[in-house]
């Protein structure tokens, strides 16, 4: 029984002031801090496609085909970080045959499927159809099948059924648009709604964690976009970079906004809780809220592109700038996603205590296998793009 | 309608009759009996191996510790708090000849400073409580740091409970 005593030590050791026993540890840990991470990254790149489409900014269309499959190959792999840190992983299906209205994370499973499926599948199969079709007869083995496969063993690509697939894909990047903000602002819904934890609960938080998943994902593709473009050793259109960095500008100001409103909001009102969250902010989080959110992911990106708006220098030093921008701007997000989370987990509810947030290098919650998380989707979108290279498209219009 | 879009439908209908047949044959055997759960899992948690045992069942053996315990001040702290969980002990510890527990049975005996610090020792956030009536801090608080006597004579550290019967403080 000793040894149940020396748990016991350790475990206090990790504590100040008074934790109640179920909160010294977090049960919420990195992986679930991935979960709003990636989801966030689809969202954002599926919402950066539908600019091009629905919104007819023509200049975005070489990112156009790079943001949609981005957003597939997050897509696919949003729910692991969720499975792996289950207790009983091969459970994880049970969400999906035993719904109940009462439970938004049971209905997780349904808004998921309808995203990938017949959003971001329908959209894309509709895009390429003709493209597989044709690929299929230019290819040999292995390609020719998932070509054959992909398209059904269909070869119609009269203009007429072109044309009726375009209808349907457009009709179908309309129902994505409403269906990324239902995807992004359920995730941040979940945490708006645990009314006992006030880190969490606000009716801003789904609107929040939506633009901070805008910022994020039109930030990724740029970033994606340039590296291709490297990789491919094609010149970037510039145009195109400058009226991302727009867009991304103007979501950043917004983004930047409601996270200010949250807090002064939190301030001014000033509830029982705010003295503990006082201390948690500038104590735990300092560096990860003030440092690496704040300053690197918001404001110095929001200076930079707000310069950008008034002075161009050279497309060199831009192109440099789009390099690092998109970076600071992932990690300032990441850093969100993980002061939510782990933040809201370190306080007591008790208001008297804190607890602290260790995780290990290995082991099923460990660093290496969150970072499994955010690779297995970039192998998947070279697949995706070795596959269906957006660039082999023959041009078509999108009217 | 184009035969594509005919296969498309075709593919999403095999989808959901799947998925209505895996609604049927994966739902948990158990599930919606008693509500919206599995009823076997009551079962799995109540089989699950206890460690604590009820609180008056210690004086059963220790009478005279029980009633030293509820003349001082902690009279509210359970047994289990200090010498851990006990179900094991409490169950078996009469068996034994000349009251010879073997170590498996033995409690832990928190005798050390750091034992008492646990409760006792200052910390910021324990701080006084006041209400209307009530005015008092929650648990008395020493800072073990200067509250450190040494024995006159060997000049060695003392135990707290040198000084303090644990049972009665
Ligand atoms: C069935 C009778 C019985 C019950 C019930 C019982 N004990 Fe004991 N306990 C003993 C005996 C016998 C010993 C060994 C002889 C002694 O030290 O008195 C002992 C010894 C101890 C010791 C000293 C161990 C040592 O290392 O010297 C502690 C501490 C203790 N008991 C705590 C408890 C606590 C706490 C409970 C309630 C969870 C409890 N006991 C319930 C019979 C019992
Ligand atoms: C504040 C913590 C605390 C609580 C509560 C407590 N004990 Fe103890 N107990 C101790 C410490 C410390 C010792 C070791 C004393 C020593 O080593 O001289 C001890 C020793 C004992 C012993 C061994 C007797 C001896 O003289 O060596 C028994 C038996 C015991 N406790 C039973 C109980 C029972 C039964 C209860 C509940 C009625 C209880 N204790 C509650 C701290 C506690
Ligand atoms: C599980 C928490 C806990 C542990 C461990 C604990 N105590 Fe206490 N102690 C209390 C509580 C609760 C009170 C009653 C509230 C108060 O008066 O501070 C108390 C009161 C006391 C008091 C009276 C304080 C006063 O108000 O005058 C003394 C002396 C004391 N304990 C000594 C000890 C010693 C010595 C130990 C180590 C063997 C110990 N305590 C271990 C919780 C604990």
């Amino acid at each position: 029984m000793t040894e149940h005593l020396q748990n016991l030590y350790e475990v206090l050791s990790k504590v100040e002031g008074y934790v109640y026993p179920n909160e010294i540890e977090l049960n919420w840990s990195i992986l679930i801090v991935l979960y709003p991470y990636i989801t966030g990254l689809v969202a954002g790149a599926f919402i950066l496609a539908s600019l091009e489409r629905i919104f007819k900014v023509r200049i975005l269309k070489p990112t156009y085909g790079i943001a949609l499959l981005t957003a597939f190959s997050f897509m696919l792999v949003a729910t692991m970080p969720l499975v792996s840190h289950l207790g009983k992983p091969l459970r994880a299906y049970e969400i999906m045959i035993t719904p109940h209205s009462s439970s938004a994370m049971a209905i997780f499973g349904f808004v998921y499927l309808w995203y990938l499926m017949v959003v971001l599948f329908l959209e894309i199969w509709f895009d390429y159809r003709r493209d597989m079709v044709i690929w299929a007869n230019g290819t040999t083995g292995f390609k020719r099948f998932l070509y054959k496969l992909l398209s059904l063993w269909t070869t119609d690509i009269s203009p007429k059924a072109v044309a009726l697939d375009d209808r349907i894909g457009y009709i179908v990047t309309v129902i994505g648009v409403p269906s990324a903000f239902l995807l992004h602002g359920y995730v941040g819904f979940i945490f708006g709604s645990i009314k006992a934890n006030p880190w969490w609960s606000t009716v801003l938080m789904p609107v929040i964690f939506l633009f901070s998943a805008m910022v994020s994902g039109i930030a990724l593709v740029m970033l994606i976009y340039i590296v291709l473009s490297k990789i491919r050793k094609q010149i970037v259109d510039m145009d195109c970079l400058d009226t991302i960095a727009k867009y991304l500008f103007y979501i950043l100001i917004i983004d930047f906004t409601l996270e200010g409103l949250d807090q002064i909001h939190r301030i001014y009102v000033a509830e029982e809780s705010f003295e503990a969250l006082h201390k948690l902010v500038f104590g735990k989080l300092f560096y990860s809220l003030f440092i690496y959110q704040g300053l690197m992911g918001t404001i110095v990106p929001l200076l930079t592109l707000g310069t950008l708006q008034f002075y161009k220098p050279k497309a060199k030093i831009r192109r440099a700038i789009y390099l690092i921008l998109p970076v600071l701007v992932l990690m300032g997000i990441f850093f969100m996603r993980w002061n939510v989370v782990i933040g809201g987990q370190l306080f007591s509810k008790s208001f008297y205590g804190y607890t602290t947030f260790k995780t290990g290098l290995i082991g099923t919650e460990g660093y290496l296998m969150a970072a499994t998380w955010l690779i297995v989707p970039f192998l998947i979108l070279s697949f995706l793009l070795w596959l269906l290279p957006p660039w082999k498209k023959i041009e078509t219009s999108h009217e | 309608m184009p035969l594509h879009i005919k296969r498309l439908i075709g593919v999403f209908a095999i989808f959901i009759a799947l998925f209505l047949v895996m609604r049927q044959v994966l739902r948990p055997s158990s599930f919606g009996e008693l509500g919206h759960f599995r009823a076997k899992a009551i079962n799995e948690n109540a089989l699950r191996p206890m460690h604590y045992t009820v609180a008056d069942s210690c004086t059963k053996c220790h009478k005279d510790i029980r009633s030293d315990k509820d003349l001082g001040f902690h009279i509210k702290l359970k047994c289990e708090v200090c010498h851990g969980p006990g179900l094991k002990h409490a169950l078996y510890a009469n068996r034994f000849k000349n009251k010879e527990l073997p170590d498996s049975l033995l409690l832990y005996k928190p005798g050390e400073r750091k034992d008492c610090a646990i409760c006792h020792n200052m910390n910021r956030a324990r701080i006084k409580i006041q209400f209307d009536t009530i005015n008092t801090t929650m648990v008395h608080q020493v800072n073990v740091m200067k509250h450190h006597v040494t024995d006159p004579k060997t000049k060695e550290a003392l135990k707290c409970i040198d000084c303090h019967n644990p049972h009665q403080p």
